[in-house]
């Protein structure tokens, strides 16, 4: 699959593991970037998700597309996929 | 099992967190086959607690996140299968269940309905518009957002003071703003938001407006119940802590009988109304809320299905 997906998380956030579990289970690569430990990142999730919560979860897709999903929500993922 | 040439669980577990998780431990070991349905988080809010220091057996307290991965190690060992998914609908065929979920149609002999409860939402002006912009539910998920902040809490019980000592761990200060005269939080839990320096605890006082502008929230403010005046407590997050609502949307249209509240009615045996449809945990009806009684009344129903299927 051409799409590039990246996964915003902290921590010890519970959803965030989801949003990787989810990912796992129906076979999608993805890279993590955690705002804990890379603070310097979290202005620009502010930025592309207006919302400063994670998981943030971006596909961007082979045609230049992007979507942005902020939380856990299987049929939101599902639908950007 | 199969009939007709589709798949009939033995008993299918709406919900995957600590108290399906139980029965699934005690379903699998009877060689009961024994699938689990979850749409949120595997452990449910169990698994966004910062630290647990009330279940047996961990003298040193544990990690929500922890707990919940054990349980479902120690299910998934005997054989439980956790599927990630929704269901949207249940509804009955003979004696046969089906459920509508977002992976497709699945049967199954007997039903246990534990989906547990989420946070309920304040409902004051800028609460929806600055959410997740300052305005925040799960504090091990964002609190890290928060290093040298100001923040202000909203609640008084065991969610609020457990959440606000994890989060003293960032924020350089949090008002805890309480409506009533006195907190719901056990008073171990009392006893550490006293001693911690970082936190003020305001009883008395409502939580009325979230104030911001377009960097975010600014300020939250509130009414003095003793003295009548409005108070206003400068802060860069809120964290709402505020009571918990069941998770049953999702029977609004079925035969299950909820209470006035929207929680699932069930006799001592964890019995719906509904014969095969069981209910434990958090959204039972006349539940204690507690991880520990959550478990316990998985291992309860466990039992209880199994003698239903035995006849």
């Amino acid at each position: 699959m051409s799409q590039n997906i990246t996964v915003y998380t902290t921590n010890s956030c519970a959803y965030c593991g989801m949003v990787k579990r989810w990912l796992d289970t129906k076979g999608y690569a993805y890279q993590e970037i955690n705002l804990e430990e890379q603070p310097e990142r979290q202005q620009e999730v502010l930025e592309m998700s207006g919302s400063l919560s994670v998981p943030v979860t971006v596909v961007n897709a082979a045609n230049g597309s992007k979507s942005i999903a902020v939380g856990y929500n299987i049929g939101k993922l599902a639908s950007m996929l | 099992m199969s009939e007709n040439n589709r798949e009939i669980h033995d008993v299918v577990m709406v919900g995957a967190g600590p108290s399906s998780l139980s029965a699934a431990i005690y379903t699998t070991r009877e060689d009961i086959d024994t699938l689990l349905i979850e749409k949120g988080v595997i452990g449910g809010l169990a698994a966004i607690t910062d630290k647990i220091d009330n279940y047996p057996g961990f003298p040193d307290g544990v990690s929500g996140l922890e707990l919940s991965e054990n349980l479902r190690k120690q299910a998934e060992k005997f054989g439980a299968k956790i599927m990630l998914g929704e269901v949207t609908k249940i509804t009955g065929e003979g004696e046969t269940k089906r459920l509508d979920t977002t992976e497709g149609t699945i049967y199954a002999k007997t039903v246990l309905l534990a989906t547990g409860t989420d946070h309920r939402k304040l409902g004051v002006p800028g609460e929806e518009e600055f959410y997740g912009r300052g305005v925040h539910y799960c504090a091990t998920c964002d609190g890290a957002f928060y290093r040298d902040k100001k923040l202000v809490v909203v609640g008084g019980g065991n969610s609020a003071a457990q959440e606000s000592l994890f989060l003293t761990r960032y924020a350089s200060h949090i008002d805890m703003l309480v409506r009533s005269d006195k907190m719901r939080a056990s008073d171990v839990l009392i006893n550490k938001l006293q001693e911690n320096d970082k936190i003020t605890i305001h009883l008395n006082t409502t939580t009325d407006e979230i104030v911001g502008d377009n960097t975010g929230v600014k300020k939250v403010v509130g009414t003095d119940k003793i003295k009548g005046q409005k108070v206003e407590f400068e802060c860069d997050g809120v964290f709402i802590f505020v009571g918990l609502n069941p998770n049953t949307s999702f029977l609004k249209d079925s035969a299950i009988e909820l209470d006035e509240a929207g929680f699932i009615k069930t006799n001592s045996r964890l019995e719906t109304n509904v014969p095969g449809v069981f209910a434990s945990g958090d959204v039972r009806s006349g539940a204690t809320m507690q991880i520990a009684t959550a478990s316990g009344e998985g291992a309860t129903a466990a039992l209880m299905i199994r003698e239903y299927l035995e006849n």
